[in-house]
């Protein structure tokens, strides 16, 4: 079977390309405002909108490559990628370059790599790959066996630690499961047991993790200590109004309120510069491109890639729902970016790469080949 | 259009998802609509005119009271003056400014301004002057408003009702500096620090916890409204053991001298006085103390800062004597009445050791030697009894070891010994050595503290106690001295005679009304030279004159007092030490 072919090229998805451009170059103008006020005060000498510029081009120029084979031919390298994964992340938690007291990456001299983001890729094929072979919804064998695979990784993650990534990963995997639907006895098990499991949890929570939830739950109390963000946040995008105060004209950000305005809250920049308008129409964007996934899901040729589709749906749903909710005071403080918008070269690439899939699922629909 | 199994992914899981998607964008857009619509005019005022600042309030610092509560270190109210930089448009015009309003010179607002800054969070006020005179407040007060980010901040700060005569005791607070800061995360730039003294020892407990507040102010930083996130809490008041009267009566009995008195309680090591001249005035270090007022405490000879009692050493002199003449009954070298002849001089090889009494004592037992202080028999026990032992024996009663008295710093004297010698002077210790070290000349160095709490073992029936300041802490006992209670009474009974009997050399100290026992010592500042021998004391200049010491008890009913005295240069034991102890006996008997 040739690797690519004419028939499938005609078939590409140009409406969840439009969204991805427009996503990307709405997210760029906000982090210019972002960042160039960062500029203004001297405290940082790069453009993080120029960088941001070069890793969504790098990120373009690996959808060529993404949609070049039949994604079909990934279920064989499931297994050697997961393993890979597993051993990669193992090896950063034990010889990792620390950045803020976190270790989660791989010198490789002038580039570091996260293996947290291959983690995310090699998790969604591989649910993807074991949900597709499941008859029918999953029973208490289907479950532990998968969610056993994913706690493997994600452990590694939690313990680098990332909370962030170490969530997203195990909600969208959770995610995929609700999708493919489980057991009545599994889903009245999993309404009862989570209440109960939650507070045990929290026994393994990182002090400043348990301070994240505690301030989201009561932010005045400590309003310059760790609730300072989350006040400060809100001040910023209420402040917007309507129509927002207007590009550049933040005043929040300007007089430097605003903390890590150009990563996890980039949103709040956007909230007090283009008000409920801009907000408005900025999620509904979001909520096409999402859309727009469940599409590609429900007209693939085989559950596989409706697996490896619903994966990405939920990995930027995830992202989208809670970095937006912690924006706006809804959720707690976790570090988890805005997809498109916040500045961050592997987190960049790694959403161009999961939507190239995406991309070649999209545009093999009409190939009726059988195996 | 599904392929092998069309049930699979089920038409659920497709509506699953798209009711997720409908719910974010319906969750979020009613999140924004009440942010924004709802409340976004309140956001928008608080944006734009209400920003929220913190600031601390700082507690009280702990009172230090003295044993019947009256207070030795309080607090008075100061003004400082701090700049908001992200509300100071012209940084250079506001100091300059501020140079005019004060005595400081630009140059030097700049310095403080550029040490500082990198070490105040944004939005914080940089404190430029710590303590500003009612003069300077006025003028200040009344141009503030022209002048935005400059403000001016009440705080508590430590004041001292008698700086000099409690100097030594206290200690004193100043500005924290760069490692006090990085060591005490809670500490900001411009705060300030035990530096000294129990203020130094006890800064933890004195220093209390900063409570906080917020401020809402506008754009240009004046503060519209506040409200307190947490209480201040005061640092604990602390009640010592040292009778202010008491200190007082013996800062005047010392006048001009320099030197230092310690009067202790025998059996609770109860410190009552801890007196060191001259002293200084620590409320100049809390105001920030200037540059040239800080070198001139530095290099005045007569050493203001160091604390006498606890941080110099001295040579004992014949107060040495006694710690001799214990290691003598211990070690059984002679009986109590055996004689020796005092000619006034004894040969060791080919030199001649002086008695200082010319002419000699004559015939003299061990308690007629302690009376009389006489030179010749101590050259001979201590021939006789050898550096080791005596050295063994120095050691064990305590000396060449800190008290643990609650002060910084405290030196531990020296004891010398065969090793010692060998290892500090290169060269192999001598028997004339012997000898002067039993009389105390020579190497041997001990503190105030060191000889009070020595005699308070002798009186309290041998315990060593560390000295206790704290009045709440319990009597600690370090060890008990070698010493069975026939051995401790004599040593007390001839230090009764040294001041009862004829001859005896602390005469001045007798009295009625109560038992008073002493002995006198004369410490050599350095080997006189021939021009200034059999000289009297004023005759010589004031930096070769002799140490005078004086350690003594006394004892009225149950009352028990340790009183040891060291005069600088004060020449003779008896006639410098003597009227002072002697005045002490009299205020604390009277």
């Amino acid at each position: 079977m040739p690797f690519l072919d004419r028939k499938a090229l005609t078939h590409f998805n140009w409406t969840l390309f439009l969204l991805l451009m427009l996503l990307a170059a709405v997210g760029i103008f906000n982090l210019y405002s972002a960042s160039s006020l960062r500029l203004d005060q001297g405290v940082t000498t790069t453009y993080f909108y120029q960088k941001q510029i070069f890793w969504i081009a790098i990120g373009l120029a690996t959808i060529p490559v993404m949609i070049f084979f039949d994604y079909r031919h990934l279920k064989a390298l499931v297994w050697p990628l997961y393993g890979v994964t597993l051993g990669l992340l193992g090896y950063v938690l034990l010889f990792g370059t620390s950045i803020s007291g976190a270790s989660r990456w791989i010198d490789l001299g002038p580039i570091s790599f996260q293996p947290t983001e291959l983690a995310k890729v090699s998790v969604i094929l591989l649910c993807a790959a074991l949900l597709a072979r499941m008859p029918g919804p999953v029973g208490w064998r289907g479950l532990s066996k998968v969610l056993l695979l994913v706690a493997l990784p994600v452990g590694c993650i939690l313990l680098q630690p990332d909370l962030g990534s170490g969530l997203n990963i195990l909600m969208l995997a959770g995610g995929m499961l609700l999708f493919k639907g489980l057991n009545r006895r599994i889903l009245v098990t999993c309404l009862i047991g989570i209440p109960v499991i939650a507070p045990i949890a929290w026994f393994f929570l990182l002090d400043y993790q348990k301070e994240r939830i505690l301030t989201f739950l009561n932010p005045q109390q400590e309003p310059l200590g760790a609730g300072y963000n989350a006040i400060q946040s809100k001040i910023a995008i209420g402040s917007g109004q309507i129509w927002g105060k207007g590009f550049l004209e933040g005043t929040q950000s300007q007089l430097r309120f605003l903390p890590a305005k150009h990563t996890d809250f980039v949103f709040s920049v956007f909230g007090e510069e283009w008000g409920f308008m801009g907000c408005a129409l900025l999620l509904g964007l979001f909520c096409l491109f999402l859309y727009q996934l469940v599409v590609v899901a429900g007209t693939s040729k085989d559950s596989f890639g409706a697996y490896i589709t619903c994966g990405v749906f939920f990995y930027f749903f995830w992202q989208i729902l809670i970095n937006m909710g912690m924006v706006l005071g809804l959720m707690p403080i976790v570090g988890i970016p805005l997809p498109f918008f916040s500045y961050g070269g592997s987190s960049t690439l790694i959403n161009f790469i999961l939507l190239g899939l995406v991309f070649n699922i999209s545009m093999r629909r009409y190939v009726f080949t059988r195996e | 259009m599904h392929d092998s199994d069309p049930r699979e992914p089920s038409s659920r899981g497709y509506l699953f998802l798209q009711i997720l998607v409908l719910g974010l964008f319906c969750l979020i857009l009613l999140r924004l609509w009440h942010l924004q619509i709802l409340e976004g005019r309140e956001y928008a005022d608080k944006a734009q005119q209400n920003l929220l600042r913190e600031r601390s309030i700082y507690p009280l610092r702990g009172l230090l009271r003295d044993r019947d509560g009256e207070i030795l270190a309080g607090n008075q109210p100061a003004y400082a003056l701090g700049l908001v930089r992200e509300d100071c448009s012209d940084v250079p015009a506001a100091l300059s400014r501020i140079s005019d309003w004060t005595d400081l010179s630009s140059q030097e607002l700049e310095k403080r301004y550029d040490q500082r800054k990198d070490q105040v969070k944004p939005f914080q006020p940089l404190i430029l002057i710590s303590s500003l005179s009612f003069a300077q407040l006025a003028t200040i007060e009344s141009q503030l408003m022209n002048w935005p980010g400059l403000q001016i901040i009440t705080r508590p700060q430590r004041h001292y009702p008698e700086a000099p005569v409690f100097s030594h005791v206290l200690g004193y607070v100043a500005q924290a500096n760069k490692q006090e800061l990085l060591d005490n995360p809670d500490l900001h730039p411009g705060e300030t620090v035990g530096k000294q003294g129990l203020e130094k020892v006890l800064d933890r407990t004195l220093r209390g916890h900063k409570g906080r507040k917020l401020l809402e102010v506008d754009a240009q930083g004046r503060v519209l409204k506040e409200r307190i996130v947490t209480s201040p809490e005061p640092g604990e008041t602390i009640r010592l053991t040292i009778d202010a009267d008491l200190q007082r009566h013996i800062w005047r009995e010392m006048g001009e001298q320099s030197g230092a008195v310690v009067v202790m309680r025998p059996n609770s090591g109860d410190v009552l006085a801890l007196v060191s001249k001259p002293g200084y005035n620590g409320n100049a270090f809390v105001e920030g103390i200037s540059e040239q007022k800080w070198q001139k405490l530095l290099s005045n000879p007569r050493d203001p800062l160091r604390n006498r009692a606890v941080q110099s050493a001295y040579p004992p002199g014949s107060v040495f004597k006694l710690v001799v003449s214990s290691a003598a009954l211990k070690r059984d070298t002679l009986p109590l009445d055996e004689e020796f002849h005092c000619p006034g001089y004894y040969r060791l090889g080919n030199r001649v050791f002086h008695c200082w009494k010319e002419g000699g004592h004559g015939d003299v037992a061990l308690r007629e030697a302690i009376k009389q202080s006489c030179d010749v028999y101590f050259y001979k026990l201590g021939e006789k009894l050898g550096i080791d032992a005596i050295s063994e024996y120095a050691r064990s009663y305590g000396f060449q070891q800190e008290t643990g008295i609650p002060l910084p710093e405290e030196h531990k004297g020296l004891i010398p010994s065969r090793e010692w010698k060998e290892h500090h002077i290169g060269r192999s210790w001598q028997k004339g050595e012997t000898l002067n070290t039993a009389i105390g000349q020579g190497y041997t160095l001990t503190t105030p503290i060191q000889i009070a709490r020595y005699v308070a073992a002798l009186v309290n029936g041998g315990h060593l106690l560390q000295p206790k300041l704290l009045r709440r802490s319990e009597p600690e006992q370090l060890k008990r001295l070698p010493l069975s209670g026939d051995e401790l009474n004599f040593l007390l009974q001839s230090m009764r005679a040294t001041v009862e009997e004829p001859h005896g050399t602390a005469w001045r100290l007798r009295r009625k009304d109560a038992i008073v026992g002493g002995k006198t010592g004369t410490a050599q500042v350095i080997k006189l030279k021939e021009e200034y021998q059999d000289k009297e004391t004023s005759a010589i200049p004031y930096k070769f004159r002799d140490h005078a010491w004086m350690a003594s008890y006394g004892i009225r009913g149950r009352e028990k007092f340790i009183v040891v005295a060291l005069i600088e240069h004060g020449g003779h034991g008896s006639s410098a030490a003597g009227p002072v102890v002697n005045s002490i006996y009299e205020h604390l008997f009277s």
